[in-house]
């Protein structure tokens, strides 16, 4: 089953594969149930609040999650809802709507278990580069980070 | 098993970041990390051990000492961007996978 657990980048999109030990309608119930996702999304650590959740294109999942001392509100806008095969919904951020991204679910059934693959759809590539020299580029922790990794392709490159 | 401590929880300590950069330079015992710090040496054993379990170092025993040495390939997996969300998705998946089979035991 191993195979069925990958990560690639095509251009502005971001997809995952990976098989879950359930049954579809399953998998479908806890994506989109707020009694179920409240058990495991967002980070280790946070509890989450869902203010109201309605499973349809057009509506959204209002929630916040509490953790690191403070309360993050978060709003996911659902795009297209095929039960129990699709979900797709945008990502709404703080930042400018150039980072928001859209994610699609597919959820299929491979003897008795789920394949979810799950696309990560950004504006550009460009935008991914970015996001990628930002995180790079935070503050003095990961500055000492970078250095650290600088220092260790030099050693490799020798 | 499911791995619980990765490299991002490492690096998200101050002191850790610190034991870090100081192993990258040459591998030192406990005691001589802990000279450095204002807390006690056995929170210094606390953050190398994390440090180990997260394989960003390795403890070797030489003669009564116990000498860390940095393995700083496991550090380019934080690079970029993408590769946290890569990280960050891989391991909501087997909290997902977890709640699944918890789920239904319940059910039997």
């Amino acid at each position: 089953m191993e195979k069925h657990n990958t990560f690639r980048q095509e251009d502005n999109i971001l997809i995952h594969t990976r098989i879950l030990n359930a049954p579809r309608e399953l998998v479908w119930e806890v994506w989109t149930n707020p009694e179920h996702i409240k058990e495991w999304w967002g980070p280790d650590g946070f509890t989450l609040t869902t203010k109201s959740m309605t499973v349809k294109a057009g509506d959204v999942w209002d929630f916040v999650m509490h953790g690191m001392g403070r309360d993050w509100d978060n709003k996911i806008e659902y795009a297209e809802v095929k039960k129990p095969s699709l979900l797709s919904y945008k990502h709404t951020g703080e930042k400018s709507d150039d980072y928001n991204f859209t994610v699609t679910i597919l959820f299929e059934e491979v003897e008795g278990k789920t394949l979810l693959t799950m696309k990560s759809v950004f504006k550009s590539k460009a935008i991914i580069d970015e996001l990628n020299r930002q995180v790079n580029a935070i503050e003095g922790g990961k500055q000492t980070l970078n250095r650290l990794v600088d220092y260790v392709k030099t050693l490799v490159n020798q | 098993m499911t791995q619980t401590r990765d490299v991002f929880q490492a690096i998200a300590d101050p002191t850790r970041r610190q034991i870090i950069g100081m192993l990258a330079q040459k591998s030192l015992n406990v005691n001589t990390i802990a000279k450095e710090f204002d807390i006690t040496r056995q929170a210094v054993s606390l953050h190398v051990q994390f440090l180990s379990d997260c394989g960003l170092i390795e403890i070797k025993q030489q003669g009564r000492e116990r000498y860390c040495e940095a393995k700083l390939e496991r550090l380019n997996e934080v690079t970029d961007w993408v590769n946290q969300y890569r990280k960050y998705w891989d391991h909501k998946f087997n909290s997902l996978d977890t709640y699944l089979a918890k789920i239904q035991k319940k059910k039997k």
